[in-house]
């Protein structure tokens, strides 16, 4: 899958959640995901992560997308899931027999798995709608309203923009590899590869030179312009405070 | 006795999905913490942990920058690879998946660990949020491992090795080697903790630990490799930058 189909700006513009306001978007998120890593049952989380894809089908974003995003966390959650169920617990759920080695798997090591896993389902879920509710600029500027350092958005920026240029860059590199047998065996392939990342860093270098240098051409002070905030909307607001409020009660049920 | 049957009938089913859905996932990232295992309170106090080091590193950027103004940039464009770097498929036969190598001992050889640690936070934070690798809530835990312990194992080594005059290859090599070990270890520690409930914590990070050895061992040869390619190429091509970062001295570098 490109890298640019990752990204929320890669979809439909307008959808029901397009002109709700980034910053807004991005609190509600926080809230209700501390909700969901605070829960002590499945229900909540399981209750979120229905809301949320939902909404992500509600935006028309394709279900392969959101397939693919869950594919990485729900490894490690099944990881999790079957660590606590074979070697955590005490109450007996049922024993196995494989080519003599006995594996017992235990009732309250699967349930506390599952509460993990539920987790994971409703966490991943609210971010994934998050993800693809709010362009990446606008998240940004999100992230600067709420006072995180203009240092750190700025390196967001810029990896942002250079992100594409250096994938690009990698593919070109490692086909012209390929090409010519550059990983054919593992000790060619490594090599190959060593050489790629290497010519990476080199271009990366390169490139920070010549755009600083453009940049400076053009004013650069040393600080980039972010999107400017207007004012809250009330409504809004309201709606946001309401929907962590309904979360907030389903939570403490 | 039904109820017996129900289970194992439940539990059939739960292993053909699990069969199923391993079969189907072909890249694992199991070097990022995903959302939402880890519970409140563990999350709160890694985030807290790896906050001072964020920190540092943000002051160490705004004090150069003032100097240099092409070093944001430079820092900028070093995410974005170091992002690309672990978007990157290694293929991992002994557990018949593709994984992705860490990245972070190639920025803390270059630039030192505290810009690294800030490197690694903005590449957590787009990688949770657009690719839900990592998470928003395991932010902290995930740039504890990678980030703080990746970068200042990695450059610790190739230090160390640098002090007793081994090349820089190979002083290259165990950086990243140890690099990725060191935050596969301290992942482990992570779920571990996070996830033990009232279970001791020494068999569970054991079992954790070896869990993900099938990736894990094989993909820190890669990103030993990755670096040592990366300062051999560096050293061939422009042993002037690596004077200019401190990586060796004026009277080694290529003329």
């Amino acid at each position: 899958m490109p890298i640019c189909e990752c990204f929320a700006d890669n979809f439909r513009q307008q959808h029901i959640l397009s002109r709700v306001d980034a910053r807004v978007k991005t609190l509600v998120t926080f809230a209700l995901l501390l909700m969901v890593i605070s829960s002590k049952g499945m229900f909540f989380p399981i209750f979120i992560a229905v809301s949320s894809l939902s909404l992500c089908i509600a935006m028309r974003i394709p279900l392969r997308h959101m397939f693919i995003r869950f594919a990485q966390p729900m490894f490690i959650a099944l990881v999790v899931l079957l660590l606590k169920l074979f070697f955590t617990g005490q109450e007996v759920l049922f024993t196995l027999n494989l080519y003599g080695i006995e594996i017992t798997g235990h009732k309250d090591g699967l349930l506390e798995g599952m509460r993990i896993t539920s987790r994971v389902i409703g966490g991943v879920s609210l971010v994934i709608a998050l993800g693809f509710a709010a362009p990446f600029t606008e998240f940004v500027a999100a992230l600067s309203w709420l006072k995180v350092s203009r240092q750190f958005t700025e390196i967001m920026m810029f990896a942002y923009r250079y992100l594409f240029v250096f994938l690009e860059e990698a593919v070109t590199i490692y086909q012209a590899q390929k090409n010519r047998l550059g990983y054919a065996g593992i000790k060619k392939g490594l090599h190959s590869f060593g050489v790629l990342t290497g010519a990476l860093v080199l271009r990366c270098i390169d490139q920070s030179q010549k755009t600083s240098e453009a940049m400076e051409l053009r004013g650069y002070t040393g600080d980039l312009p972010l999107l400017m905030h207007e004012p809250l909307r009330h409504g809004e607001v309201a709606f946001a405070v309401l929907i962590v409020a309904f979360g907030g009660v389903i939570w403490m049920i | 006795m039904k109820i017996q049957n129900i289970t194992r009938h439940l539990l059939f089913i739960t292993f053909l999905l699990v069969t199923c859905h391993l079969s189907l996932v072909t890249e694992a990232n199991a070097m990022h913490i995903s959302e939402g295992i880890l519970p409140l309170n563990w999350a709160a106090l890694w985030f807290a942990l790896s906050v001072p080091f964020v920190a540092y590193g943000i002051k160490r950027l705004k004090d150069i920058s003032k100097i240099d103004l092409s070093y944001k940039p430079l820092v900028g464009l070093m995410t974005a690879v170091v992002f690309v770097i672990s978007l990157m498929p290694i293929p991992v036969p002994t557990a018949g998946t593709c994984s992705h190598p860490g990245g972070t001992a190639i920025p803390a050889i270059l630039l030192g660990p505290s810009i690294t640690v800030l490197i690694t936070g903005v590449a957590l934070l787009i990688q949770a949020l657009f690719f839900a690798h990592g998470g928003l809530s395991t932010w902290g835990a995930d740039v504890v491992s990678m980030g703080v312990m990746g970068a200042f194992v990695g450059l610790g080594v190739f230090r160390l090795l640098r002090r007793f005059n081994i090349s820089l290859a190979i002083s290259a090599f165990f950086a990243g080697l140890l690099s990725d070990w060191a935050i596969y270890l301290t992942t482990s520690v992570e779920l571990a903790a996070g996830i033990r409930g009232n279970e001791p914590f020494m068999p569970l990070f054991a079992k954790i630990a070896i869990a993900f050895i099938p990736t894990q061992l094989p993909l820190g040869i890669v990103e030993g490799v990755m670096t040592a390619g990366m300062i051999t190429l560096l050293y061939k091509r422009r042993s002037d930058l690596l004077v200019k970062f401190g990586v060796i001295k004026a009277e080694e570098a290529i003329s």
